[in-house]
């Protein structure tokens, strides 16, 4: 995608004018029919409480996917988030379960771990100029490795106030959608209102000439790094929070894929300098809702991996054969 | 007997409103080398390009060995027998001599590549250009000079009967040079057309048997290279008899940035010094260390030994951000590769440097950010001024003007100003408009302003001062009556003893 988003410029939280969101985000078309479809065919999809649910499975994705989407528009990527959760949830449940220590204690522990893994991958890529594709490769196997030598047996048990960071309501919501709500509005406040935030956009797309525009092409890069490993833990400590278990072999397995996913299918290229958080909303709600929509429907779970999987490339198709207009 | 192995006729290209080239014609026998000059943006590339087949003309025809074409692909004009040897050289590094010979056309036998005869005709290739590399090396480890010849040996593969050097020497030493030269002949003898692209008037004398000036897409002068003299060459090129217009400038100002004995990678060491107010032009040819100068003074590169000054203030530029923390601005020569986010809109491309001068408590400041963008559109004659357009689909100037205006508004302050080919791939009216621009900044605000150009023309509309740069150094200097495109031609030509070298 070289075609530019206007709305860059005059920083519009919620797209205006219905064609042109239609437009960018082709995925509301998506959604349109893929909600009634699986509500006709489920009967079930829209009761309150399957999308209550389908809300909390998807807030830890939005989580992840915000800054993962904002480090992948300034020309970088992160794939170890999914061992980066494994190791947050562990750290979390090991302080509140084994150590007793109190929950804010437990989760500043796991943001802690995260921010680490962070860093390590921002200096790596950002710094020293490693490949973000190898490095986080390499973290990804490393991390998973960490947690499982810190942590051989599962943990669980973590105690009642523990299990208050996944379970509170706030407001009638569930604690983990109001965290990602926050996160969203958040990723989309920086990347309209801060300087840094079109910093992002402009080291995505040429970064030599945002060096020599004088704009640090390390420290924003480098803080988006430490922010996608805080929010990875973040993720990992509400899910053992909400299961009441860690386990370092299998705990968030997979789960870099199904966030860069998201994150794809929400318009952001991969390319860099290309995207917006309202796509990387609906990307995470699409994705949420197609895996709720086909449980209903007893699909078996090979099935929808490969429904996600063909999503993903139609996805990437579509916007490749899209017409490209002179915007 | 004398074919004639490429006519062109009536060439016609344009793009985007601006003619690149405007009825164009150019005959070339075999058995000749014919010049090509003209200054950047002349339409020497959009030339060979089209007789390459990367576009098709608008107009006019090419006929290449008796055949007429109206447009050609990239495929076909190989076929037909042209073959171009850019700059920037197209072998692959990684692969021998004898396997980028055959690139793309490699030799079978049984489904395997047959090693031994393509290295074997590969051999008589390389005989045939004199180079001295085996067909079995790898054409990473040679040195440009054999690099280049593979590259004349692969179009020979390819039964080329016309040759295209796009600047042939501009990477070459002196040695190489020559043997170049040595080789152009031959193949000239051999009956190859030759059309040779060059600002070395030495080249055109030793080598061209005629002459092609073009001059904004157009023939400005042709002449058969016998009898003629460097002058009467140098008056073609400029295009009109000097023009003395300048006197000398008003008052003396204080010195704004001062260089003293700055060293780097292939340059210096060398001084300049450019006074509050004063447009000061770095010329030299390709290569000649102009753009490595600009560079370390803006932090890009580090320099080895010597100092800077803004005003009285020191600095050690370590990145660019140092030096424009110390006034000093940097619009670089390559628009795409270094200046331009092509995706985002107009109005990010020139304000993203002042984005944070602007914010307020880490805000963005939108509606000052309209006003000014605003005002800086104007102030640059941005045309279409529309902020949200992307920064892509302007026309080349008026994309350099949007780099330029990062630098020119009132939320970042410069005073230092360095310009490196500041209107290169720009149109005519475009370029005036940036003169118009960066003189009003020098008059009105004091700013120093330091430019590379390789454009005689451009140095004389620019520049107050002009320092000569020559392999590193600063060879000579220029000014009031004495600067004109001639003598710029001159001294690059016959480079004058290094007295003017601090």
């Amino acid at each position: 995608m070289t075609t530019a988003d206007p709305a860059l410029t005059r920083p519009r939280l919620i797209a205006t004018g219905g064609l042109t969101a239609v437009r960018r985000n082709p995925l509301l078309v998506v959604l349109v029919v893929m909600v009634p479809v699986f509500q006709l065919t489920t009967g079930s999809f829209l009761d309150p409480a399957n999308l209550s649910g389908i809300a909390t499975d998807a807030a830890t994705l939005a989580i992840v996917a915000v800054p993962l989407a904002l480090l992948v528009i300034s020309g970088y990527l992160d794939l170890s988030v999914g061992s980066t959760l494994a190791l947050g949830g562990l750290v979390a449940g090991w302080l509140a379960g084994q150590h007793h220590q109190s929950p804010a204690i437990a989760l500043l522990g796991a943001l802690a771990a995260g921010a680490v893994v962070g860093a390590v991958n921002g200096f790596l890529c950002c710094h020293l100029g490693l490949s973000a594709f190898i490095v986080t490769l390499g973290m990804l196997t490393a991390v998973r490795g960490l947690a499982q030598q810190l942590f051989p047996l599962p943990l669980s048990g973590f105690g009642s106030g523990f299990a208050w960071i996944g379970g509170a309501r706030v407001a009638g919501l569930a604690a983990p959608v109001v965290i990602a709500a926050l996160v969203l509005v958040a990723g989309a406040l920086f990347l309209a209102l801060t300087p840094a935030g079109r910093h992002v956009f402009a080291i995505g797309v040429n970064r030599e000439a945002a060096h020599l525009s004088g704009i640090h092409i390390r420290r924003t890069p480098f803080a988006l790094f430490v922010a996608t490993g805080v929010a990875a833990a973040l993720a990992g400590a509400i899910k053992a929070s909400v299961l009441d278990s860690a386990v370092a072999g299998t705990s968030g397995a997979g789960f870099e894929l199904t966030v860069l996913t998201a994150v794809l299918l929400g318009g952001v290229a991969l390319t860099g300098g290309t995207g917006s958080i309202l796509g990387v909303l609906l990307g995470v709600l699409f994705l949420g809702g197609l895996q709720n929509g086909l449980t209903l429907l007893n699909v078996p779970t090979f099935w929808q991996q490969m429904a996600q999987g063909v999503a993903l490339v139609a996805g990437a198709a579509l916007a490749y054969a899209a017409p490209r207009t002179g915007r | 007997m004398t074919t004639t192995n490429l006519r062109v006729s009536g060439l016609t290209k344009s793009f985007g409103g601006v003619r690149a080239l405007d009825g164009v014609d150019l005959t070339v026998p075999a058995g000749q080398v014919h010049a090509l000059l003209g200054h950047n943006g002349a339409g020497k590339s959009t030339l060979i390009k089209c007789l390459g087949g990367a576009f098709p003309p608008d107009a006019g025809t090419i006929e290449i060995g008796g055949t007429t074409y109206t447009r050609l692909t990239p495929r076909e004009s190989i076929a037909a027998g042209v073959a171009i040897i850019f700059q920037t050289l197209s072998v692959v590094d990684a692969l021998t001599v004898a396997e980028n010979i055959f690139l793309g056309q490699e030799w079978t036998r049984h489904g395997r590549v047959d090693r031994r005869a393509q290295e074997e005709v590969a051999a008589g290739l390389l005989e045939r250009v004199a180079a001295r590399c085996s067909p079995r090396d790898r054409v990473g480890d040679l040195p440009t000079g054999q690099r280049q010849l593979v590259e004349i040996a692969k179009a020979l593969s390819r039964s080329a009967s016309v040759l295209v050097l796009d600047e042939p020497t501009a990477a070459l030493s002196g040695a190489e040079t020559d043997a170049l030269a040595e080789r152009v002949e031959d193949l000239r003898a051999q009956g190859l057309a030759i059309v040779h692209v060059t600002h070395l008037l030495a080249e055109v004398e030793r080598l061209a048997d005629a002459v092609t000036v073009l001059r904004d897409g157009r023939v400005a002068h042709r002449t058969t290279v016998a009898g003629r003299t460097r002058r009467d060459l140098v008056a073609a090129i400029a295009g009109r008899p000097a023009e003395a217009v300048r006197g000398p400038r008003r008052t003396p100002t204080p010195p704004r940035l001062v260089v003293e004995g700055l060293r780097g990678p292939g340059f210096g060491p060398l001084g300049i010094t450019v006074a509050e107010g004063e447009r000061v032009g770095l010329f030299g040819l390709i290569g000649s260390g102009r753009t490595r100068v600009l560079e370390t003074l803006y932090g890009r590169r580090r320099a080895t030994a010597g100092t800077i000054r803004v005003g009285d203030r020191a600095v050690t530029p370590a990145r660019p951000a140092d030096a424009l923390a110390a006034g000093i601005a940097l619009v670089p020569a390559d628009r795409r590769a270094q200046g331009l986010f092509p995706s985002l809109s107009a109005q990010d491309n020139a304000l993203l440097p002042a984005l944070r001068p602007l914010a307020r408590h880490g805000v963005r400041a939108l509606r000052a950010e309209r006003r000014v963008f605003g005002a800086l559109a104007a102030a640059v004659g941005l045309r279409p001024a529309r902020p949200g357009l992307p920064a892509g689909a302007f026309s080349g100037g008026n994309q350099q003007k949007l780099v330029l205006g990062r630098w020119i508004n009132e939320a970042r302050h410069v005073d230092v100003l360095l310009l490196d080919e500041p209107t290169q791939g720009v149109d005519v009216g475009a370029r005036q408009e940036i003169y118009r621009v960066v003189s009003a900044l020098a008059e009105e605000q004091g700013t120093a302003v330091l430019f590379a150009s390789s454009d005689p023309e451009e140095i004389v509309a620019l520049a107050d001062r002009c320092l000569i740069v020559a392999r590193g150094r600063i060879v000579g200097e220029l000014s009031g009556t004495e600067l004109t495109e001639q003598s710029l031609l001159s001294a690059v030509h016959d480079p004058l003893p290094a007295e003017g070298a601090a």
